[in-house]
């Protein structure tokens, strides 16, 4: 038995830390989910539009749901918001694994000066070039109405200058397997997407994941771009305005509330989908290691 | 089935580094040619230059009588072995081994042929449907050898393709690619750091140092008249036993006088000796170990003493050092050594060792150079 004393110690030690932990991590998770789960309540409430003073509803209905899809503009929003998501994934998956892969595998003259300007560049914040954005934008018509091809513009513009996270990871890819392609016949393009790509699954939904998702929730851009604008806006603006004075929140509180469940679904869905891509390394048995 | 030729090739980095100095070399139709030489030599850059890998600053390279400069790796029609293997984790052995096929758009039924006949010469079929990471180092470089038989191409390069294996797998591995050659038959370009792989490999060897070729020629050759004091010391294991000492013409016969002896220079090596009439001079001389033999004290006959004696089964290595101090390495095949003479050869005990004309190899102290080639 006195063999087994530290042994059981140590096991009581490690349940009390563990209990510790589980207790933080509890409460930790409860003041986070709090305001969605505020959210997703107030979204099923009926017996009031505006705000009230308590939190489970008295009378529960998707009314909110309904009246959000059939008799708002929320529709239009929702659908600005998906189109220039989904053209942004798209633009900005291709030019940063583009400009990644080039940067990691090809040595040019300059190489060096443009990673640095590019980090140098990246260092300023985006909206210091708000107004200028706009003078152009609006030289275009791509303000007001026309705001989805000029947002997509706008956050696809500078995407090149967020290579760092996927250079890393093709410069861990070893050069020898672009060269074996080289050799065996693959165009530096084919190397790209036959080798590099299947090889790159992480970064590549990293990559979309993060691209979709930074216009899904964007509100500064698409404010001043859509510039008031009910046609022109996302879902961001578009939900705003329900609660930017008093007598519009106290007839749109809870559609709004609803708005924000629809509009947080399909993220949820997209990352629930997706995670196991992030963890999932694929280049064991690529070279001797 | 092709020849390559480089004429006067260059490769400088970053417009000051030359890691290549004006490359000749004539390889012929199915030739068998090692680059062999320590690492930093260039030998790999001279390879990865010829399959397309790294820019040519000067020079041309020939394939069948083409320059091929400007053309990309696809265009050159290579097949390449890496010394990583370099496998497409992603893909299965077959489809590994497939995949300049499928570039090429050959039909299915022809890939399926090709692959599998080349699985069956390297005996990797069981393994076709597995992915790289469940192959062991020796089964991962046979398909990466496989991946390059199927090509049917002009040349066949293969950038240190062994040295990833256990010493065991290496052999088995060398015995294989001779036996592969014979099966493929094609122009062979293999680039080592192994001499034993040169050796046993080349046709020709072509041995290189920062970036020059100090020597070109086949085994026998480079082994039996080595141009230079460096090729002398790389081709061999152990090691060639050097030692600067005098030589001496006396009445028209040849002698050199290491460590107090006096060793007559006879044989092929003396008659050359006279046929160039070189005088009496300083001289390093060239011993290799297994032409060393034990002998009786006498004028011919080096006293010195064992520090190191490694048993290697077939043969003794013994370590002496002379008495002014110099190393040297001696062979002695257990093979006929009685009982009593091996237990003799101990550390710390005195021997004597001589050795014929004929073996000597001779170089000049500055130059470096065969005196004799």
């Amino acid at each position: 038995m006195s063999k087994n004393k530290p042994h059981l110690g140590m096991r009581a030690k490690s349940t009390i830390s563990n209990t510790v932990i589980y207790v933080i991590l509890v409460l930790m998770s409860i003041i986070w989910l709090t305001p969605f789960v505020c959210i997703l309540l107030e979204s099923f409430r009926i017996e009031s539009t505006g705000r009230v003073g308590y939190i489970i509803p008295k009378q529960w209905g998707f009314d909110n749901y309904i009246n959000l899809w059939t008799k708002t503009n929320f529709p239009i929003w929702f659908r600005n918001t998906f189109v220039i998501a989904l053209a942004v994934a798209v633009l900005q998956t291709l030019i940063v694994l583009s400009v990644s892969y080039v940067l990691s595998r090809i040595r040019f003259n300059g190489r060096k000066l443009l990673m640095n300007t590019c980090l140098v560049l990246g260092m300023f914040p985006g909206f210091v070039t708000m107004i200028v954005l706009y003078k152009v934008l609006s030289g275009f018509g791509l303000t007001g109405a026309n705001s989805v091809p000029g947002l997509i513009l706008v956050y696809c513009a500078s995407s090149g200058m967020g290579y760092y996270v996927s250079k890393g990871f093709f410069d861990t890819i070893p050069k020898s397997l672009d060269e074996a392609a080289r050799v065996d016949g693959a165009t530096r393009f084919q190397v790209f997407y036959k080798v590099i790509m299947p090889l790159s699954k992480p970064i590549v939904i990293y990559t979309i994941l993060t691209a979709f998702m930074a216009p899904w929730g964007d509100f500064m851009f698409a404010k001043y771009i859509s510039h008031g604008t009910e046609a022109g806006m996302n879902v961001a603006v578009g939900l705003q305005y329900w609660i930017s004075s008093k007598t519009l929140i106290s007839t749109n509180y809870t559609m709004f509330c609803a708005g924000g469940v629809c509009v947080a679904l399909p993220v949820t869905i997209l990352f629930m989908c997706l995670q196991k891509y992030y963890v999932e390394g694929v280049t064991g048995g690529a070279v001797k290691g | 089935m092709a020849s390559v030729k480089l004429t006067n090739v260059k490769k400088i980095y970053d417009k000051k580094v030359v890691a290549v100095h004006d490359f000749n070399l004539d390889i012929k139709d199915k030739e068998f040619v090692v680059f062999v030489g320590p690492s930093g030599c260039g030998k790999s850059t001279t390879l990865r230059m010829i399959a397309g890998l790294e820019d040519i600053s000067e020079g041309t390279v020939e394939i069948d009588g083409v320059v091929v400069n400007d053309l990309q790796p696809k265009d050159r029609d290579i097949a390449m072995v890496f010394q990583n293997y370099a496998l497409y984790p992603h893909l299965t052995v077959f489809e590994n081994m497939a995949f300049s096929l499928r570039l090429k758009k050959v039909p299915n039924d022809e890939v399926y042929k090709r692959v599998t006949e080349a699985a069956e010469v390297l005996g990797i079929t069981e393994y076709l449907t597995r992915k790289p990471r469940a192959l062991s180092g020796g089964q991962r470089q046979r398909v990466a050898i496989g991946r390059a038989m199927v090509r049917d191409s002009k040349v066949f390069l293969m950038d240190e393709p062994l040295s990833n294996l256990d010493a065991k797998l290496r052999n088995q591995m060398r015995a294989e690619i001779i036996l592969l050659r014979k099966k493929i038959n094609t122009t062979f370009i293999y680039v080592t750091h192994d001499q034993t792989e040169a050796m046993t490999l080349g046709d020709r060897i072509v041995i290189m140092k920062d970036g020059y070729i100090q020597q070109v020629g086949t085994p026998t050759e480079v082994f039996e008249n080595p141009v230079n004091l460096f090729v002398a010391g790389f081709i061999g294991a152990p090691q060639m036993n050097t030692f600067r000492t005098e030589l001496v013409r006396e009445n028209g016969k040849y002698f050199v006088t290491p460590f107090g002896s006096k060793i007559e220079v006879d044989g092929e090596t003396g008659r050359l000796l006279a046929e160039k009439n070189i005088d009496s001079r300083s001289v390093v001389l060239g011993v290799r170990p297994e032409h060393i033999s034990l002998a009786k004290p006498g004028v011919n006959a080096i006293p010195c003493t064992i520090t190191v004696n490694e048993m290697m089964g077939s043969e003794l290595h013994i370590h002496a050092v002379t008495e002014s101090g110099a190393q040297l390495v001696v062979r002695v095949p257990t093979l006929g050594l009685s009982k009593q003479e091996r237990a003799g050869l101990v550390n710390g005990a005195l021997i004597h060792v001589t050795f014929p004309g004929e073996v000597m190899h001779l170089f000049d102290p500055e130059t470096e150079r065969n005196l004799l080639y």
